[in-house]
């Protein structure tokens, strides 16, 4: 404990010596705790530790051009559903690093993407228990807003360690608009290229496999006037899978206008093979060393989420062999402004969404095979009166149990009202009424919550998610949240299905649990 | 123990002073941004995290937007909303923004590998902070309750008397 204290001791003091000099500490906390409780309608027995603790503390220093920084995460153990290579401790991140307004320079670890990240990208989701940061080194150059040049070399992290694989790359970006000086328009074009070395097994170097691979993206930027448009070729050159060689590589188009209270948005992609590993040879959900997520709506009402899509990049591995997908989806936002015929005293917002993706029905072509998943979402949001704002959402949900392999969908339609009413200026409440429709799989359900919040500090909440079709199991959840500052406290208990846990598109599935949550955020 | 109490509260002394670190995001044209800049104008400012996903963020920076025109008639200072919403969700988040008709009174940013918010050391969002002319955090506050804008209001009238 001596030993301990003094450590922090000689580091709480020499962050703060070398702060003193136009420096600053700056930080945060997080621990996330379940305790498992057996549950027979729940179908969860706990293991013997009957715990899972995921925390991290993070630290950094500024001073000027310069900063330093590390993270400490211990998983003891880790919660349910996540990677199991998460266990016990590490000082994870460390770094120093150097910025002015044309150089940058960071050693240690660090996080960056190339473009949308379907080449590369790198970046901490404590959610999905991901953390593929590099150690290594990045320099980085802006020639006044005209060209940007970035180069990388580092190993990944999985898990609590670094691997062995050794990724290199480069991103270069020129801004025409500002090299020919126009104000009103910007144009960029902009190529990457990494170069990935990773171990690759006796099997897969007989089959022609090379650990080495290279791969390369071009992309242009358009922006005029609220227009945009937005290209993304990507090729990760040959590739192994499942001991055949395929060509990986990936199209994205995104298309809009943003202006006058509209938003328009229009995405279409097409994957092929488009999977990326740091490890040849791991199975976990944070094996990733690039970012292909779902080009669809991210829903966050309970009965919404049941489903989420889960891109396809190419499976030859398991009975629902595909070689990628190909879809597009279309977003429009619009604001009815205050004192409209349409938009009232307070004006109101609507939203509508469509996205359908398809399996690759050859490879190497565009053709759409098997629907993957479909949906179209329509919601309005008012706020009626000072104290009573209303959200009406629908959404239609069509997926492909099979993942592709048949031409089997099940459908299902949503309703939810979301009705928030301010009681007083400190005291409000919210209820969520939900309800799904199916004629398939668990058939019927519905769901309510109820969240009470006494502002500034305290919010209570129950909640329920009721199938009423089939299984007839209620999955409920309470609790209470004190939020001061920086800091957020959250007790609560519930009922969890399995499903997936997703966060911006990639997911991770999670068995079904019942128990205690506490969870504590804060900041310095 | 004395050794330990006086290093942390040097410790509480350096954290005292944060401030905005220069890090490069997107405005919302997608032109390259270096948030030092957003000290330039040397008068305070609200940064707000937020997320298209994150429904207290929305609901916060609505009820920033809605009583913008009266604050404004108070205070001077300027609105920062910085998307966290990754590439899968960017450019979902500009046409949302402006579905909102945010565009028109908030600076919009865009961090989409999440470079600005891990050098706030925001770890969840909605979180609020206040920064006054100097560059100076004066406040910050984690999680959105329906209220909460009375406390931020007052935060950002201290910093511009």
């Amino acid at each position: 404990m001596k030993r301990f204290i003094l450590v922090i001791s000689l580091v709480s003091a020499s962050l703060a010596l070398a702060a003193q000099e136009n420096g600053y500490v700056t930080g945060s906390f997080e621990t996330n705790n379940h305790l498992y409780v057996d549950d027979q309608v729940n179908d969860f027995v706990s293991d013997e530790d009957r715990i899972g603790s995921n925390n991290y503390l993070k630290v950094d220093y500024y001073n000027g051009n310069f900063s330093a920084g590390m993270q400490l995460e211990s998983y003891l153990p880790a919660q349910i559903g996540f990677p199991e290579e998460l266990s016990k401790y590490a000082l994870s991140n460390l770094y120093v690093n150097w910025k002015d307004d044309a150089f940058q320079v960071t050693a240690g670890t660090f996080y960056d993407q190339f473009g949308s990240g379907l080449l590369f990208r790198s970046w901490e989701d404590r959610l999905l228990g991901l953390n593929n940061a590099l150690m290594g080194a990045r320099f980085a150059y802006n020639w006044e807003d005209k060209v940007a040049f970035k180069a990388i070399w580092g190993m990944p992290r999985l898990g609590m360690e670094f691997t062995d694989t050794q990724v290199r790359g480069a991103d270069l970006s020129i801004s025409l608009s500002n090299i020919i000086g126009l104000d009103d328009i910007l144009l960029s074009v902009e190529g990457s290229l990494l170069n990935k070395y990773a171990k690759i097994g006796i099997d897969a170097e007989e089959a022609g496999g090379k650990p080495n691979s290279l791969g390369f993206s071009g992309r242009l930027n358009f922006d005029w006037n609220g227009f945009f448009a937005k290209g993304e070729y990507v090729d990760l050159g040959k590739k192994l899978v499942a001991l055949e060689t395929k060509h990986g590589n990936a199209q994205l188009l995104e298309l809009g206008y943003n202006g006058r209270g509209l938003g328009v948005t229009m995405t279409g992609r097409r994957l092929e093979w488009m999977g990326q590993n740091i490890l040849a040879n791991s199975t976990s959900s944070a094996n990733l060393m690039s970012y292909v997520p779902a080009m669809s709506t991210q829903y966050t009402y309970m009965l919404t989420t049941l489903h989420p899509y889960n891109p396809q990049v190419g499976d030859a591995s398991t009975m629902a062999f595909n070689s990628g997908e190909i879809g597009g989806q279309i977003d429009a936002f619009y604001n009815f402004r205050r004192g409209t015929a349409i938009g009232g005293k307070r004006g109101m917002k609507v939203h509508a969404n469509f996205s359908t993706y398809y399996t690759l029905a050859q490879e190497g072509t565009a053709q759409a095979g098997n629907l993957l998943f479909r949906d179209f979402s329509f919601d309005v949001e008012r706020q009626w009166t000072k104290e009573f704002k209303m959200v009406l959402l629908y959404s239609l949900q069509e997926y492909n149990p099979g993942y592709g392999q048949y031409k089997t969908t099940w459908l299902s339609n949503i309703f939810v009202a979301d009705l928030l009413y301010k009681w007083t200026s400190q005291l409000s409440t919210r209820l969520e009424l939900q309800y799904l429709k199916t004629y398939e799989d668990k058939k019927d359900w519905m769901a309510a919550l109820l969240e009470v919040n006494f502002a500034p500090h305290w919010s209570v909440w129950g909640s329920d998610m009721y199938n009423h079709g089939m299984t007839k199991k209620h999955y409920y959840n309470f609790g209470v949240s004190y939020a001061k500052g920086r800091t957020r406290v959250a007790l609560g208990y519930g009922r969890y299905k399995d499903g997936f846990i997703c966060s911006g598109g990639v997911c991770r599935s999670i068995p079904q649990y019942t128990g205690a949550n506490f969870t504590v955020t804060t900041s310095f | 123990m004395r050794t330990f109490l006086l290093s942390i509260a040097l410790f509480i002394s350096a954290v005292c002073a944060a401030q905005v670190p220069s890090v490069t995001v997107e405005n919302a044209k997608g032109e390259a941004f270096d948030t030092k800049t957003l000290l330039e104008e040397g008068t305070p400012m609200i940064i707000s995290f937020w997320s298209t996903s994150c429904k207290p963020c929305i609901r916060e920076l609505d009820a920033v937007y809605d009583a913008l025109p009266d604050w404004l008639e108070e205070a001077d200072f300027r609105v920062v909303a910085v998307s966290t919403d990754d590439s899968r969700l960017l450019a979902k988040a500009k046409s949302f923004a402006q579905g909102r008709g945010w565009g028109e009174d908030f600076q919009l940013l865009f961090d989409k590998n999440q470079d600005f918010m891990r050098a706030m050391n925001v770890s969840v969002v909605p979180h609020v902070f206040v920064v006054d002319g100097k560059g100076k955090v004066v406040y910050s506050h984690t999680s959105y309750v329906p209220g909460n804008e009375i406390e931020l209001f007052e935060a950002i009238k201290k910093c511009s008397k």
